[in-house]
């Protein structure tokens, strides 16, 4: 059984623990906007931020060229850096990269590894709620919708996805309808339709 | 407030406008009526029509007022020039306004994890279109789906409402007139999971016995208020779930 919660609705009368809830002696209590799995006990987020952790790839824009270090825009609360040292092509400001979330520091700044620069294409920005999904069970979405549009598609975590090559608007609009249509069942199935209704 | 002749209030058991003395205005929420919010909502409570958006989080400027342990709420109230018969003319903070942030920027301070984003802020703007009494407990109402929808983490949606007294009667959420000339009024905000008071405020006299009675009257209508914020929210959702049932 699954449903829609809101933010202080009771999820279990036990204290369960569950990301993004709270939990009293009488109960378990959820925080965000969700989809909730009464017997999985799974919250699936339907608004929510990104939550830095490491290993998390992520797209961010370069804002500034420090000499020692860049500092990266992921249109988060939290503002990334990546040392100059441990980059071995030359980035300059306004250059989209991607990278890999080494760790969240004191004061919101989420040091960044290995940040490559992603050559042309075009950026996209959805709610960091939809990654998931858009990605799929061990990537099933996304390979989808790849080979349907022959688009490259680069997946940030904190909701930035990059794109070039192929029928990119076509898979723009996929993307846009998985968005739309993350909490409902059988999407993957509409996702085929929709790529295969515009390939003739 | 309210100074000249003052009008009968309550008519054979019924209010100026025709309800009983615990019934609340017609309720509709709407939300995201602002895109390029992070969360936002829009609400009708009976004649007042308010817009209530969150941005953020983001980092906290001017750097000073940064919390390096937790998020900083930042809320700004206001009434439009055209909002009300009495002069609300300039834009602008006034007294008035100044307060009412204040009050509603604390209502939320209770609710949500700020722990979780340490020296970021978050920007709560509540703009009154039309004002018919009581905008302050719509804001705060309006504000509250506007955060839930946000997705930044809360432990509740609180929701917010007026009682009065004309006479000896308590009256549940007065409108202008009533505001003006009644002898007390009583705004209260409520997390509705916990019980906590998170605001309460008072104008005008009312004794131990009437605050406890209408305490009681704000509890009760609160169940219908917290039903309507939680549909709305729901809404968007369930419209698409609807669409691939059959």
């Amino acid at each position: 059984m699954q449903r829609i919660v809101v933010p202080g609705e009771k999820l279990t009368s036990t204290p369960v623990r569950i990301e993004n809830t709270i939990s009293d002696k009488n109960g378990t209590y959820t925080c965000i906007m969700g989809y909730f799995d009464e017997d999985r006990k799974s919250l699936i987020p339907l608004e929510g931020l990104w939550q830095p952790r490491s290993g998390d790839n992520v797209i961010g824009v370069i804002e500034e060229d420090k000499g020692t270090m860049y500092l990266i825009n992921l249109k988060a609360p939290y503002k990334g850096l990546a040392l100059a040292k441990f980059v071995d092509a030359e980035l300059s400001a306004g250059d989209v990269v991607s990278a890999t979330v080494k760790q969240l520091e004191k004061g919101g700044t989420v040091m960044l590894l290995k940040p490559t620069r992603l050559n042309g294409g075009k950026i996209m920005a959805v709610s960091p709620s939809r990654t998931p999904r858009i990605i799929g069970k061990g990537n099933s979405m996304l390979k989808q919708i790849t080979e349907g549009t022959g688009t490259t598609i680069v997946i940030g975590l904190n909701g930035i996805i990059w794109l070039r090559g192929g029928k990119i608007d076509l898979a723009t609009t996929a993307i846009l309808k998985i968005v739309e249509e993350a909490h409902t069942t059988g999407l993957t199935e509409r996702i085929k339709v929709l790529l295969s209704g515009n390939k003739v | 407030m309210g100074g000249g002749e003052k009008p009968q209030l309550i008519i054979n058991g019924k209010r100026l406008d025709g309800r009983a003395s615990d019934e609340l205005r017609p309720l509709k929420i709407e939300v995201g009526a602002v895109k390029n919010a992070v969360g936002s909502a829009y609400i009708e409570w009976g004649n007042n029509k308010i817009l209530a958006a969150v941005y953020g989080p983001k980092e906290a400027l001017p750097k000073h007022v940064q919390d390096p342990e937790k998020a900083i709420i930042k809320c700004r109230y206001q009434m439009s020039p055209f909002s009300s018969l009495e002069d609300h003319g300039r834009t602008g903070p006034n007294r008035r306004s100044t307060e009412i942030s204040k009050v509603t920027k604390e209502v939320f301070q209770n609710v949500m994890l700020l722990e979780q984003f340490p020296g970021a802020e978050m920007d709560l703007y509540i703009d009154v279109l039309q004002a018919d009494g009581g905008t302050r407990a719509a804001g705060i109402t309006a504000a509250a789906v506007a955060f839930a929808a946000s997705g930044i983490p809360m432990t509740d949606i609180p929701f917010a409402v007026s009682v009065g007294k004309v006479g000896d009667e308590l009256i549940l959420d007065m409108n202008k007139i009533e505001d003006n000339y009644s002898d007390a009024d009583m705004p209260v905000a409520i997390s509705p999971r916990t019980g906590d008071i998170l605001l309460l405020q008072m104008d005008g006299n009312m004794t131990k016995e009437e605050v406890r009675r209408g305490l009681e009257m704000i509890k009760k209508a609160g169940e219908t208020i917290s039903k309507v914020q939680r549909e709305a929210l729901r809404a968007p959702y369930e419209k698409t779930l609807d669409k691939y049932k059959k």
